[in-house]
């Protein structure tokens, strides 16, 4: 039997505030398969990224148990890490260091020699196309530049996981198509991808598979061809369904619902 | 772990070296504290005539406390949270380095650039007639206890940065701190202080680190008053270290 690249049972994320609590995930139960592109949907809100950052040893479970590349996230974090790469909503890099200075020291924390990680960002600076900006201080990088130093980032270690939490929020249409062909290229090579996106023609692209999270909890789960699939068979319509149509009526958002709420009021 | 703090602190140090306008604060402020205090109580206490000086001018005795106040400026800190605010210390969290390393690589760029400062500040004052009165090597020793001090200093501040994760609250600690260095002999030895004062400056720590400074300056080397300076600095490091460590590891 193989081991999924990521498996989450039954996990659950409360935040205490000043404010009372947030029951941010409820009981989410995933299953990625080695080699997929793994698409994870849902409107803002919905639980997408608290289910990234538990995935990725960043935030301590409330509830269940999740394990990526077979290892336990919360009892085995420092063997999971190994194992995973992460490019999270907000590109967090240092401002202050060049995009080459940045990826040396990320792979020097992977425990790589000082030559091995100079090659390896070498290597990194042409897969994500940043030569030229390579020794430039990060503080002058564009929003796109950032998110690709940032994709790269995640990929100094060779991870058998890799999350992108909307990776291409906020790219201009060519910066995002580029994005998509390294997420293929990185996938072809063997690596898993977990990723969240707001877009559904992204899902549609990328993904062989996608869950859809709502209020956190998942309320569609499977191929999109067979998300739309089934809502065609369910609704009996003449015409293929879109990604949309399927996340729409997935999350309860559908035009005549809110055409009816308006017509309430 | 100590590798890995190694190199988070080789990257500070760069950090620093490119931002070298957030030094001018840790220089300025304390060099301007010195020549005001200075030219303002000098003619009180004559070289010559006061005894506690033993022979050296006012601003040697002053030294010591604008040593301390260029180590008490917590930039590490204030880095530390921008890092937080902005998400890169998220990424090395998700390294497979111990987490403690993070903190500690900040404290060895700090220890570094406290006593480079000091180090600056001393070479100054020299040729306006201060006298290390314990030589070279005490000269080192001043350096080690200065740096030391802005350790734990810094220290402390992370502590809130990762507590709050709020630049401004951060910033506002470092003023709920810096009174502490104003309760203490700076004007005069403790045993001259009204008593309330001398009390409370009896209870605060950075009395005996500023003490143990002073000692160098003037008396050459004091034991008791080294003592207890290396003391308070090592109850006050071990505290710092302890609490970072449950700090960082149960950050979520
Ligand atoms: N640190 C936090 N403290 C308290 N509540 C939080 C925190 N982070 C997120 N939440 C809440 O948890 C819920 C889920 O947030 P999350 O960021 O996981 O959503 P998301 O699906 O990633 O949304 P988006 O599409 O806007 O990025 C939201 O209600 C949010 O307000
Ligand atoms: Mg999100």
């Amino acid at each position: 039997m193989t081991t999924a690249a990521v498996e989450a049972i039954d996990i659950h994320k409360r935040y205490r505030g000043r404010d009372g609590e947030v029951h941010a995930v409820r009981g989410v139960n995933l299953s990625v398969s080695a080699g997929e592109v793994f698409g994870f949907l849902g409107p803002n809100g919905a639980g997408k990224s608290t289910t990234v950052r538990m995935l990725t040893t960043l935030m301590t479970l409330t509830a269940g148990s999740a394990r990526v590349g077979g290892v336990d996230v919360a009892t085995d974090a420092h063997a999971a890490r190994r194992k995973i790469g992460v490019a999270l909503q907000e590109a967090g890099l240092d401002p202050r260091q060049t995009g080459r200075e940045l990826l040396v020291l990320q792979a020097r924390l992977f425990g790589m020699s000082k030559h091995d990680a100079l090659a390896r960002a070498v290597e990194l600076i042409e897969l994500v196309e940043l030569t030229d900006a390579a020794d430039r201080r990060i503080k002058g990088y564009s929003g796109g530049m950032k998110r690709r130093l940032d994709l790269a980032s995640a990929l100094v270690h060779r991870p058998e996981v890799l999350f992108l939490d909307e990776p291409t929020t906020g790219l201009d249409p060519a910066s995002r198509l580029t994005v998509w062909d390294e997420v293929r290229r990185i996938n072809e090579l063997g690596t898993t991808v977990f990723l969240t996106t707001q877009y559904l023609e992204e899902a549609d692209a990328l993904c062989n598979r996608l869950a859809i999270i709502d209020a956190g909890q998942i309320v569609r789960e499977g191929a999109p061809a067979a998300l739309k699939a089934e809502l065609k068979m369910r609704l009996g319509l003449d015409a293929d369904p879109t990604l949309d149509e399927v996340f729409l009526d997935a999350t309860g958002r559908t035009r005549s619902r809110v055409a009816g709420d308006v017509q309430e009021v | 772990m100590f590798k890995d703090s190694l190199t988070l602190g080789g990257r500070s140090i760069r950090e620093a070296l490119r931002t070298p306008d957030s030094l001018v604060p840790s220089i300025f402020i304390p060099v301007f504290f010195l020549v005001v205090n200075v030219g303002q109580t000098a003619r009180i206490f004559p070289a010559g005539e006061t005894g506690f000086l033993k022979g050296q001018n006012y601003a040697a005795f002053q030294l010591p406390a604008s040593l301390l106040l260029s180590a008490s400026f917590g930039a590490a800190a204030l880095y530390l949270v921008e890092e937080i605010e902005g998400g890169y210390f998220d990424k090395l969290r998700a390294t497979p380095i111990a987490r403690m390393s993070i903190v500690i690589g900040r404290l060895w760029a700090e220890f570094v650039k406290t006593g480079v400062l000091a180090a600056a500040m001393l070479l100054i004052s020299l040729p306006f007639g201060i006298r290390i009165e314990s030589g070279p090597l005490g000269f080192l020793l001043l350096l080690v206890v200065v740096s030391l001090w802005g350790v734990v200093f810094s220290g402390f501040m992370q502590l809130v940065a990762l507590k709050t994760r709020s630049a401004a609250a951060t910033q506002g600690a470092s003023m709920v701190f810096f009174p502490l260095l104003f309760v203490t002999p700076n004007f005069v030895p403790r045993n001259l202080l009204t008593r309330p004062m001398e009390i409370a400056a009896s209870i605060n720590p950075v009395t005996y680190v500023m003490e143990a400074t002073r000692s160098l300056i003037l008396d050459g080397f004091d034991a008791t008053a080294l003592g207890r300076g290396f003391a308070v600095i090592a109850v006050t490091m071990a505290l710092m270290l302890a609490l970072s460590v449950r700090m960082i590891n149960n950050y979520d």
